[in-house]
């Protein structure tokens, strides 16, 4: 069957992509691997609607973030959680930046910081300076659900689940795929939208890797105490963590740099040694879903919940409900900088082959560009 | 299979050459503290070791199961405080333990005993065996005696802390040079075991200015300083007022030689002007230190609320 686009992964730039391209009246196929959308990273993680404030050593990502925000916002807005105070604290202890430091960061890419108390979260000398700022977090199931209503209107766009890619072939003027399942979809254009699989797809095409480093990460999602309900908190800059509203679900999401990520691979694609006990679940050519696997790790909750409570005063606590783990690339050029680019790379003109590579939601609008080129 | 503790608790222990000891040292705290709790994590506070205690390290770390091993390497050789405190900070336990050396000349059960005691109701349980280097024990003694402290100092061997009394140490000072101090003077309940050492332990000095330290925390948590300046001071004036005295005396009994009275009575009630400020500048400079080194007004120990 031959398609105009196809868009490998049914994650957010998955989808968006194919809505893009379907209102332009052309056919779409999305190829998803697993059973339903957003089963991965647009769903296992923060649901941080990305502002900049996170990148006080980058600043080019901050003010790329910032531009998108108030658009994203614009779009998204039934999918926004934005009733809750955010804030940001600088540890008094081990962090890469001062409070002095954040507050000309802030004031550089412009975004708002109104300092607070620290004694207002924190136990007594735990932070530096404490900062309330505008943030919010998406809710992805919300968004999934609105993606797909409007899937559903284009009768050009159709989304292929569990789909098990074997190989890929250049045909000249097309790739052609060929599915576990016998059918084989073809395309002059396709996107590789997939995340942590990206040097996966470019294996099977001899495409050079992306210079990436992988981990397994876990983002807990815990019940918050009620002033703890309407209030997001990040310590930073460093190894410290963050506890703030997972979307509209009424749950928080604790996450932590030393914590969060469990294993690395430093592989060209993802290898780790939990591959091998997931019966053939997960391999180093095709990862599974973590949330799936039967090797999944165990949880580092007594950890993450320890780190929190160290800072916060008792009144901010917090349950244990559930771990959602994921695999996260991370661009090995980033590491010093803790910059975050989205990466979109042209491997082949005609048929035309692009992938893209991006840890922020916001961020989508950036392919709208290959997609009309 | 036996109950362990759900506390969350830290190790840390300070770390210099001690590529003989360190292994053993880790291996002992791991031993206990996986026996009797869930999830821990050791901290080892590398102080700029020049030797392969950092590669023996990871090499038992990375086979330890159920506890995270970190290494904190301080960027160059800062002594024990200093890195101890860089240690401590990181923390992330209920209750964290503190080895000021990684040597083991104690029973593996003294751990728990400290745990457990701390557990009763005291923020922080140090143990010690008494032996010491004739300098310490000097230190101690003139601190112990000079100093208005709840708890007497001596030296320890390791201790364990709780959540609380870290706190509270946090919000007293940053900056004085001497945790022990700092711990004891904190206004929480305390206590100390001591124990039989099973072998000689080490003499080894690990304070980075142990001269220093022991100066400055005289200086900050006993009045001794102030007590020697104001007894030379008041000293001095005494000896000026004497002076005046004689030239009194002088002046009236005999014939002196001209200008020799103006000139000593002038000298003298000049000098007795200078040591009047030097009295109150020492006042002013031990209430600034006073000040700076207690910013809490009072240190409680708890509150208790009894209803009828």
């Amino acid at each position: 069957m031959m398609y105009d686009r196809i868009m490998i992964g049914a994650g957010l730039y998955g989808l968006y992509a194919a809505l893009f391209c379907g209102k332009r009246g052309e056919n779409v196929l999305v190829i998803e691997q697993d059973g339903s959308a957003f089963p991965r990273a647009t769903y296992s993680n923060q649901a941080r609607v990305h502002m900049g404030y996170h990148y006080p050593r980058s600043i080019s990502t901050a003010l790329k973030s910032r531009g998108y925000f108030d658009k994203f916002n614009e779009d998204y807005g039934f999918c926004i959680q934005s009733e809750f105070e955010k804030i940001y604290a600088i540890s008094a202890n081990f962090s890469w930046t001062s409070a002095e430091q954040f507050k000309k960061f802030c004031a550089d890419s412009n975004i708002r910081c109104d300092e607070v108390s620290s004694d207002r979260f924190f136990k007594p000398g735990m932070c530096e300076g404490t900062f309330v700022t505008t943030e919010y977090a998406y809710d992805a199931a919300l968004l999934r659900a609105h993606l797909l209503a409007e899937i559903e209107k284009y009768p050009n766009i159709s989304i292929q689940y569990n789909a098990k890619i074997e190989r890929i072939i250049n045909n000249g003027d097309r790739y052609t795929f060929e599915l576990a399942d016998g059918n084989k979809p073809e395309a002059g254009f396709v996107l590789n939208a997939t995340y942590a699989s990206v040097n996966q797809i470019h294996a099977m095409l001899d495409f050079p890797m992306l210079q990436i480093k992988y981990e397994l990460c876990e983002i807990i999602l815990c019940k918050p105490a009620k002033p703890l309900h309407d209030v997001g908190i990040t310590v930073m800059d460093g190894a410290f963590f963050s506890i703030m509203p997972f979307g509209k679900t009424g749950l928080h999401s604790l996450t932590s740099v030393t914590f969060t990520p469990h294993v690395a691979s430093f592989e060209s694609v993802p290898t780790f040694d939990c591959q091998a006990r997931s019966g053939g679940y997960c391999t180093p050519t095709r990862l599974g879903n973590c949330n799936q696997c039967p090797a999944k790790p165990e949880s580092a909750w007594p950890y993450m919940s320890s780190l929190a409570k160290k800072y916060l005063k008792e009144e901010y606590g917090f349950e244990y409900v559930q771990s959602l783990f994921s695999i996260k690339p991370i661009l090995k050029a980033s590491e010093i900088d803790d910059s975050r680019p989205t990466v979109i790379r042209r491997h082949s003109d005609t048929p035309r082959f692009v992938s893209v590579l991006s840890g922020k939601i916001n961020t989508v609008y950036e392919i709208e560009e290959e997609l009309m080129a | 299979m036996s109950y362990k503790q759900q506390n969350f608790v830290s190790a840390v222990i300070y770390v210099h050459d001690d590529e003989n000891t360190v292994e053993a040292s880790i291996k002992t705290v791991h031993a206990v503290l996986a026996e009797n709790f869930e999830k821990f994590e050791i901290i080892c506070v590398n102080d700029a070791s020049t030797d392969n205690t950092k590669q023996i390290i990871k090499g038992i770390g990375a086979g330890m199961e159920n506890c995270m091993v970190s290494i904190l390497n301080m960027s160059y050789y800062q002594g024990l405080e200093a890195s101890m405190r860089a240690g401590v900070d990181l923390a992330i336990g209920d209750f964290v333990f503190e080895f000021d050396k990684a040597v083991v000349d104690f029973e593996p059960g003294l751990i728990m005993q400290l745990y457990n005691r701390a557990l009763q109701g005291y923020d922080i349980v140090s143990c010690g065996s008494g032996a010491g280097r004739v300098s310490s024990r000097l230190f101690y003694s003139i601190y112990n005696r000079f100093s208005a402290t709840q708890h007497m100092l001596q030296s320890e061997t390791f201790r364990v802390i709780s959540r609380r009394g870290i706190n509270r140490v946090n919000s007293l000072s940053v900056t004085a040079p001497y945790r022990k101090a700092i711990y004891a003077n904190c206004g929480l309940k305390i206590d100390y075991i001591k124990y039989k050492p099973t072998h000689a332990g080490s003499g080894k000095q690990m304070l980075k200015n142990p001269q220093d330290t022991a100066l400055n925390t005289l200086i900050i948590f006993s009045d001794i300083a102030y007590k020697i300046t104001m007894f030379f001071t008041v000293l001095m004036m005494l000896l000026t007022l004497a002076v005046v005295g004689y030239v009194i005396a002088i002046y009236v009994m005999g014939n002196p030689i001209e200008g020799y009275t103006t000139m000593m009575i002038l000298i003298s009630v000049s000098f007795f002007g200078v040591f009047g400020i030097l009295t109150m500048i020492i006042k002013y400079l031990s209430l600034m230190l006073g000040l700076i080194f207690n910013r809490q007004k009072y240190v409680i120990e708890s509150i208790e609320k009894i209803t009828g």
